[in-house]
């Protein structure tokens, strides 16, 4: 038997928790009267526990960090996005607390002049000073990765022979990235990161490689004599199988 | 809905403070990656629309009208960009009824987690209009109020719709034995 529309309305509002007492009692006296209304009622209120029971998801880990990274930077005067900017504008005090405390930022940014192409396999004792980032313009290229184990977002600057790659990313396990530039004159000139540890680094002739695990920033300094046009190519590995494989480009048209 | 504390970081995020549009992505990244994967079920394509709505209410919070809830504001987005990624993707043409169309004699009683995998099946049977307040009503608990105000319209079509889409859940349950 069809069941009034009213009490149909009547019964999905009740089970809604949105009745008021007049129609709740003229529901009930409805019910009482009706096999059909208990069992409509009966199966919406089965079908309302199912739904309400249905699990929560949850998001990516990496997600927020992906957002937060495609978030542009307010009060900024030129496209400036990047881990240097950051470093030395507004936040600067931030950074430079830690720089006082001396446990939260390792950097290790050499000279030019004091260095070779030979490899490194271990720069943590590396001294020096900070090129002016004001030399520093927009972001040449950027790529942002959104991977099941490494996601955020990889920027490539530069500033007359010097090359910056702009690292911030989150991995949810270790991750190796290896980044190989096509022309072997460039050379690897120093790395700054933002953490005290959890970034390793090796480098030799066309090639730094990495380890992290985490929400890491930091950068990688090349230096390219003459500004020339180059590509970096990077991989990223998961117990030694590539996971992910992208590549920036420097064309010095600028 | 609103947290006590959300017109403050709101007022500050327009001024571009990054950190109180942590704080909002915070408290509502989960919500909005759970309604947009109720209405597209896929995780893929979950992520993809949540990063797009907070995207989208960062570019706008100029539009945004402060003397309003910013749940509605923010579930509304997420609900159309849901609706677009729906009708970019063509999605409903690809349903997957696998878990839906599992035969099953009559009389034969579903288990909790049967009934939840046909209920999610039988949820993307239905259009995205009556997802939406399925959505809105059993996975946000809005009230019908709420839901009238996300959806800006009436609340006697927020019931009809509500009504309907349980309605048409009942049915494909029973169609796949799962009720």
């Amino acid at each position: 038997m069809a069941i009034e529309q009213k009490y149909v309305d009547l019964i999905n509002a009740d089970i809604d928790g949105e009745i008021t007492a007049a129609e709740q009692a003229d529901l009930q006296a409805f019910l009482a009267d009706s096999v059909d209304g208990r069992e409509l009622h009966a199966e919406l209120m089965t079908l309302n526990g199912a739904l309400d029971a249905l699990e929560e998801q949850d998001p990516p880990p990496y997600l927020r960090h992906v957002i937060m990274s495609r978030i542009p930077t307010q009060q900024v005067k030129r496209q400036t996005d990047g881990f240097l900017y950051s470093m030395f504008m507004s936040p600067v005090l931030r950074y430079a607390g830690s720089f006082a405390a001396g446990a939260l930022l390792m950097m290790s940014v050499i000279g030019s002049d004091r260095i070779s192409d030979t490899a490194f396999d271990d720069v943590s004792g590396l001294v020096g000073t900070m090129t002016d980032p004001a030399a520093l313009g927009p972001a040449d290229d950027k790529i942002d990765i959104t991977q099941n184990t490494v996601a955020g977002t990889i920027s490539l600057r530069s500033a007359g022979s010097m090359l910056v790659l702009d690292f911030d990313l989150m991995a949810s396990e270790k991750i190796d990235i290896i980044a190989d530039y096509t022309d072997k004159t460039i050379w690897f000139n120093g790395f700054a990161q933002l953490e005290s540890s959890g970034t390793s680094l090796s480098a030799e002739t066309g090639r730094v490689s990495l380890s992290m695990e985490g929400k890491r920033r930091y950068a990688v300094f090349l230096h390219n004599e003459g500004g020339r046009e180059t590509t970096v190519n990077l991989r990223f590995k998961v117990d030694g199988e590539v996971v992910h494989e992208a590549s920036l480009n420097f064309t010095p048209s600028r | 809905m609103d947290k006590p504390d959300d017109t403050k970081l709101i007022e500050r995020c327009i001024k571009g403070d990054r950190q109180a549009f942590e704080s909002l992505l915070l408290q509502y990244e989960k919500p909005v990656y759970n309604a947009a994967y109720r209405m597209l079920h896929s995780p893929e394509d979950a992520r993809d629309v949540t990063q797009n709505v907070f995207l989208k209410v960062y570019q706008n919070f100029g539009s945004f009208d402060p003397s309003r809830r910013f749940f509605s504001w923010i579930y509304r987005i997420t609900l159309n960009e849901s609706i677009n990624w729906i009708d970019k993707a063509n999605r409903l043409t690809s349903l997957d009824h696998e878990t839906a169309d599992q035969g099953r004699g009559p009389g034969q009683q579903a288990s909790a987690d049967e009934l939840s995998k046909g209920l999610e099946a039988a949820l993307m049977t239905i259009k995205a209009d009556y997802r939406a307040v399925i959505v809105l009503k059993h996975l946000m608990g809005c009230s019908y109020g709420e839901i009238g105000d996300i959806l800006e319209i009436p609340e006697k079509k927020v019931k009809s719709r509500l009504f309907t889409a349980r309605q048409l859940l009942k049915d494909e349950l029973t169609r796949t034995g799962m009720h």
